[in-house]
């Protein structure tokens, strides 16, 4: 009868520890994973603070049937100028082909610096630049 | 002796047994229980790492009223990939679920990061006034306000 008891405790101890040990592993986990998401976000509200824009001039050309874009990264965030979107008119133009300060072969748009986007396009009325973190500027277009 | 010890045996098999299905329950339990916390854990930090905008210009004319479409551009600005797939997205105009959507990313072929998509909802006649757009991707919801002349 003795060594019985024993044995049922030792089992349903063993049981236990078992349940503790899956319960304990699967909430650390899940905690930690939950926690990296929570400092992702934070991380990038903390840059979409930090981002500003402002779009200097909006100029289309009658002539020659181009729109010329010039944005200046007015925050302190470094921007991706594939991650930047611009809608001409509410239509999706790829910034492909912008420069920033000059330099066509980078994707990054550094504090201070203006980007320039020459696109092919229909006489527009406006245009709306986004950053990746979803800081915008719209913008009338002057005709010339 | 004989007698003392047949029963002792029967006592000890039937605690054994006992104890260890009382064990076996509880394992399975918390394995259960363990279970469902790591799903809720992806889905909250998934829904964390979700959140788009509606980054289409208002003043430009969203609603084509020739065709009856409205077209919205939807940038991902959380820090996961979404499902580029017309189901995932719920869309409301003026409370009325749309069936009719359909999405195409513009920049690419998955939705990441950064990745814009192209929303397009056919059917829809809208009257002159204000109208209001509504998108709900996982747990993220956005509202589009527009007018139309």
């Amino acid at each position: 009868m003795g060594f019985g008891v024993s044995g049922a405790t030792a089992i349903v101890f063993l049981g236990l520890f078992i349940a503790a040990g899956t319960m304990f592993t699967t909430t650390a986990t899940t905690f930690e994973q939950v926690d990296e998401a929570r400092d992702d976000r934070q991380e990038q509200l903390l840059d979409r603070r930090n981002t500003a824009i402002a779009v200097t001039s909006a100029v289309y050309n009658n002539t020659t049937s181009t729109l010329n874009l010039s944005v200046v990264n007015e925050g302190s965030t470094t921007l991706s100028v594939n991650g930047t979107t611009v809608l001409v008119d509410n239509e999706y133009d790829s910034t492909a082909s912008a420069r920033v300060d000059g330099t066509a072969a980078t994707d990054l748009w550094e504090p201070g610096e203006t980007m320039t986007l020459n696109v092919s396009t229909s006489e527009p009325a406006r245009v709306k630049v986004v950053t990746e973190y979803g800081v915008a500027e719209t913008s009338q277009v002057t005709v010339t | 002796m004989a007698e003392i010890s047949v029963p002792t045996l029967i006592l000890f098999i039937a605690s054994i047994v006992i104890a260890a299905g009382v064990a076996g329950v509880l394992i399975d339990t918390v394995s259960g229980i363990s279970n469902a916390v790591d799903d809720r854990g992806g889905d909250v930090s998934k829904s964390i790492k979700t959140d788009v905008e509606i980054i289409s210009d208002p003043e430009a004319g969203v609603y084509d009223d020739a065709n009856g479409t409205i077209t919205l551009y939807v940038k991902n600005t959380g820090v996961r990939t979404l499902p580029a797939d017309a189901d995932a997205v719920d869309l409301f105009v003026d409370g009325q679920y749309q069936t009719a959507t359909s999405l195409q990313v513009v920049d690419g072929t998955e939705w990441t990061p950064n990745g814009v998509v192209e929303l397009t909802v056919s059917g829809v006649s809208l009257s002159p006034g204000d109208h209001r757009v509504k998108l709900v991707l996982d747990s993220d919801e956005e509202v589009f306000r527009f007018r139309t002349s």
